[in-house]
């Protein structure tokens, strides 16, 4: 992008909260299940019907807030926003307005340049997800499935302080990340519990003043954010670079094509005509309440990383991948108190645990070796009773259906080979065999004890402990 | 055809002593009603074989010993905009045509735990928007007294089923006065309970933030019952209060010495009111001083915003909750046509909403509008709290206040439809108890040129007691309540 402009970003990030039902009422939040199979008289606005808030939708709300340095407020008010769709069962959602939960908090990005950057966060307000619009092929019909309505979300605002796209998606990844963190959401995009708008604008470098926005809808994967914000930014440099103006527009993004388009112009902006809703009565936070949430939350993914690299003496970016998750860094953390010795189980983790998870394309969630059995494997290899060749065969079946690691290799007779005559009687073997091997070692070609090792550890059947072997070799070859 | 039926008292007494059944208390609610009401139409739906399979159940019920509550085996009628499971909700609309609820109103579960028998759903003005029950799309009701006059609204259909003894009583919804007024009209006791002191769940709203369940009877006594029957915290309302419903029968001593009653100042009444409105409520006044009551004038400086910032609330909320009527997921659409959803929304509402309904839906949607709100909506809700603020100065001087329900005694039908605004200004005495939160009931005190006249007595908030322990005391000294309609 041309060097005299200044990207301008900001981001408002919905985020599904984690909660067994509704926002106002007691209907089930599900996924993929048959549509207009959750909902109740409220989701379906029959008349008469009632929203009665649902207080865990709050306590998960609230660390949210705390989480991302939020002032968190003792009164906020739930409003109407009004439109018609088909899809918003009573005319109108519930959301906060001019009182919303939290305001004024911050997160920290490590930005591309190496450094780290506080970004603002405007304010966070909870409201109810809308149904969802269907639309089949060659059907002229909308189907509406309100499964998803009055699904319980927080919105987060971030100020206009990212200045790239890749600024962006790091703060999208740390906001999520927070926010697994203390379980307040699952933040899976894919299902659509995170979605993002973003708000993009150029400005000459040096100017202080806000350039004309846009803003682009329902970004619902990483991925897309940059690459959607990366164009949006080279298409207003065009505009601004040939002297033309920005005009002020919501737009979408089609990934397929990597191609902006517009979905209306903000002349005719919408009046969403909110005011207080006079069905619920203002949400109170007592000073008490807010403390005891606070106090519940666990010690959070920059805390973490500290305690991992200066308490367990890891390397910064090791500390750094292992509190990815709370998942992860809980499961470490077990694995390498059990263990004794961190470094060692850190080095097993960031390469063979983090590969068999990348190969399954799984999360740490679906481990389902306890962490203590990770450690026990670890001593079998430590102790020289299976080679770590063998646990690392091993591991990806241990991780993902669990078992006692020590039954699993005696049941695969993988002990390593540690009967002294055993070996022996194989490196003799090995050595007869390979007449020609033994001689060219004789005349001097260092290669050929590899290739007679290879020859043992086959015979062998891999479990024999390969330092073992190469002792054995050089000592009966140095004999002849 | 059977005499009016008694009050809820008498009837319960009379089912104790098995002086009489259930059934036949059922019975006669439906002679009464096969005769008068095809006249009168006050009813827009009725229940019969399901009321006398209940009414049997009651009976089987007292033959056993038992009794659910004073209420076991009386019958009721329910406003249209109260919901109860299998049966209609129409709101007297043509977007509701055909709805039926798939649940019961707080309200309406309690009474039936309570063991009364709802015999059927009364007529209304749609949405509960207007103060003569004109505006229903099925007909006006006639007022029992002179059917060439309304009964009042929004609940007119159910003043006139209790005024014409076809129920002992029944329940409607106040939102600026839709109790108060029509019992005023038709000479019978309405009561409008403190805000929040009966649960809203399963009525339809008007304007949230005002709307209050509340009976109609022939006697504050009778109120006190009812009362009982459906107040108290709901959980599935987030505006219902916490506190207990107190027992307010025991609260009806008759005695009223030791309290102070407040009368507006004639400064701050701009009410327009007829010399024979006038005369009956000084004379209500009158006697509860003779009955121990003092009387002291007392201020109310911002009532006279009270009709303006009503009418802005009012319809602002209303604008908003009518949204759902939309054809899409129940309720009347629009024949398919050109122009997609929003063509689909326009016809829909432009078929389904009368001309009232559409009028406050406009009104409200502007006063919400980008622009107005600052002007409109918050001004209204400024007013709102100065007007809170005015009752909490007066009952620092008074126990409640006295004040007439409506400026004049029942009009006639179409006399005012030509002009909304006049119907709006005679909301004058009701809205501020909307406003403020407070109890109020309106009771009977005699005819002007033959038609009933009412008084409102309002209490602080909280103090629905109060208000019915005065009116009771009233009641107990005149002989008002006991007029019936002619022939």
């Amino acid at each position: 992008m041309s060097a005299e402009f200044e990207t301008v970003i900001g981001l408002e990030v919905h985020c599904q909260l984690r909660t067994r039902t509704k926002l106002f009422s007691a209907a089930d939040v599900s996924y993929g299940d048959a549509p207009n199979h959750h909902v109740t008289a409220v989701c379906l606005a029959l008349p008469g019907a009632l929203p009665v808030l649902n207080d865990a939708a709050v306590e998960l709300a609230a660390r949210a807030a705390l989480v991302t340095h939020c002032k968190l407020h003792g009164l906020s008010v739930f409003a109407r926003k009004n439109y018609f769709y088909p899809d918003l069962p009573k005319g109108y959602q519930i959301s906060q307005y001019e009182e919303p939960l939290a305001t004024g908090g911050w997160l920290e990005i490590d930005t591309p340049a190496g450094g780290a950057r506080r970004i603002g966060i405007t304010r966070i307000h909870m409201e109810e997800d809308a149904g969802k619009s269907l639309h089949e092929a060659g059907d002229p019909e909308t189907q509406i499935d309100l499964n998803r309505a009055g699904v319980p979300l927080v919105e987060i605002v971030s100020e206009p302080d990212l200045r790239s796209p890749e600024e962006a998606g790091a703060y999208l990844r740390k906001l999520r990340q927070l926010l697994r963190w203390v379980e307040a959401s699952d933040a899976d995009m894919e299902k659509g519990q995170l979605r993002c708008d973003a708000n993009v604008s150029l400005r000459p470098r040096g100017e202080t003043r806000l350039g004309t926005r846009t803003e682009i809808k329902n970004l619902n994967s990483f991925r897309f954010v940059e690459a959607a914000i990366r164009a949006e930014v080279a298409r207003q440099a065009e505009v601004l670079g040939g002297g033309g103006r920005i005009q002020q527009a919501t737009l979408g993004f089609e990934p397929e094509r990597g191609r902006l388009f517009v979905m209306r112009l903000k002349e005719n902006a919408d009046d969403y005509r909110y005011f207080p809703d006079p069905d619920l009565i203002p949400l109170r936070l007592s000073e008490e309440r807010i403390e005891h949430i606070r106090a519940a939350l666990p010690e959070l993914p920059d805390e973490r990383e500290r305690r991992f690299s200066g308490e367990l003496g890891l390397a910064a970016a090791d500390a750094r991948t292992l509190v990815a998750s709370r998942a992860l860094a809980d499961w470490f953390e077990s694995a390498a108190r059990a263990h004794g010795n961190a470094k060692h189980v850190a080095n097993w983790v960031l390469r063979d645990v983090l590969a068999a998870l990348k190969e399954r394309d799984a999360e740490l969630e679906a481990v389902r070796l306890a962490p203590e059995g990770f450690a026990a494997l670890l001593r079998l290899v430590d102790a020289g009773r299976v080679t770590a060749r063998s646990a690392r065969s091993l591991l990806g079946e241990l991780l993902f259906a669990g078992g006692d690691p020590e039954a699993l290799v005696r049941e695969r007779g993988l002990e390593a080979v540690s009967d002294a005559g055993a070996l022996e009687a194989a490196v003799e073997e090995v050595l007869a065999a390979n007449a020609k091997a033994v001689a060219s070692f004789a005349a001097g070609d260092a290669k050929s004890l590899n290739f007679l090792m290879g020859q043992v550890m086959r015979r062998t059947g891999g479990k024999a402990d390969p330092a073992r072997v190469r002792e054995l070799l050089a000592e009966r070859l140095a004999r002849r | 055809m059977s005499e009016p039926l008694e009050t809820v008292g008498e009837l319960a007494a009379r089912l104790a002593a098995g002086a009489t059944s259930a059934r036949a208390l059922v019975e006669r609610s439906f002679e009464r009603l096969d005769a008068l009401d095809p006249a009168l139409h006050a009813f827009l739906f009725t229940r019969r074989e399901a009321a006398l399979a209940e009414a049997d159940a009651s009976d089987a019920r007292r033959a056993r010993g038992e009794r659910r509550s004073p209420l076991d085996g009386i019958p009721v009628a329910l406003k249209d905009n109260i919901v109860q499971a299998g049966e209609p909700a129409s709101c007297a609309s043509r977007i509701l045509a055909g709805y039926v609820s798939p649940f019961d109103a707080t309200v309406v579960a309690r009474l039936r735990a309570a063991g009364a028998v709802i015999v059927g759903r009364t007529n209304l003005d749609e949405f509960a928007m207007g103060s003569s029950t004109e505006n229903s799309c099925a007909g006006p009701t006639r007022n029992p007294w002179d059917p060439s006059r309304s009964p009042g609204g929004s609940s007119g259909g159910s003043a006139a089923a209790v005024a014409a003894g076809i129920v002992p009583a029944a329940f409607g919804s106040d939102t600026g006065g839709s109790i108060r007024q029509p019992a005023a009209l038709c000479g019978v006791v309405g009561m409008k309970p403190t805000y929040g002191r009966v649960s809203r769940f399963g009525l339809i709203a008007f304007a949230s933030s005002l709307d209050q369940i509340g009976p109609f009877a022939r006697t504050a006594a009778d109120c006190a019952l009812l009362l009982e029957a459906i107040a108290g915290h709901d959980p599935h309302d987030s505006t219902s209060l916490p506190e207990p419903a107190p027992d307010f029968s025991r609260a009806l001593t008759g005695d009223v010495s030791g309290l102070t009653l407040g009368v507006l100042r004639e400064a701050d009444d701009q009410s327009g009111m007829t010399p024979g409105v006038h005369a009956r409520v000084s004379e209500a006044v009158a006697e509860l001083e003779r009955a121990g009551a003092k009387v002291r004038e007392v201020s109310l400086p911002h009532t006279r915003f009270g009709i303006a910032a009503y009418y802005l609330i009012a319809t602002a909320e209303a604008s908003s909750n009518l949204a759902r009527y939309d054809g899409v997921r129940y309720g009347r659409r629009a024949a398919d046509g050109a122009g997609g959803i929003t063509a689909l929304y326009e016809r829909t509402r432009a078929e389904g909403f009368g001309a009232e309904v559409k009028r406050r839906i406009l009104l409200g949607t502007y006063v919400l509008s980008a622009g107005y709100y600052d002007a409109y909506y918050r001004k209204a809700q400024q007013v709102r709290t100065l007007l809170r603020r005015d009752f909490d100065a007066a009952f620092e001087a008074c126990d409640a206040i006295v004040l007439p329900t409506t400026p004049e005694a029942a009009f006639r039908l179409g006399e005012k439809s030509s002009d909304p605004l006049a119907l709006y200004l005679a909301d004058v005495f009701t809205v501020s108890a909307n406003l403020a939160g407070l109890p109020g009931v309106s009771i009977p005190c005699g005819l002007d040129a033959g038609l009933p006249v009412g008084f409102q007595i309002l209490g602080r908030p909280l103090e629905d007691a109060t208000v019915l322990r005065i009116a009771d005391a009233y009641q107990r000294r005149t002989e008002h309540h006991l007029a019936r309609p002619p022939r």
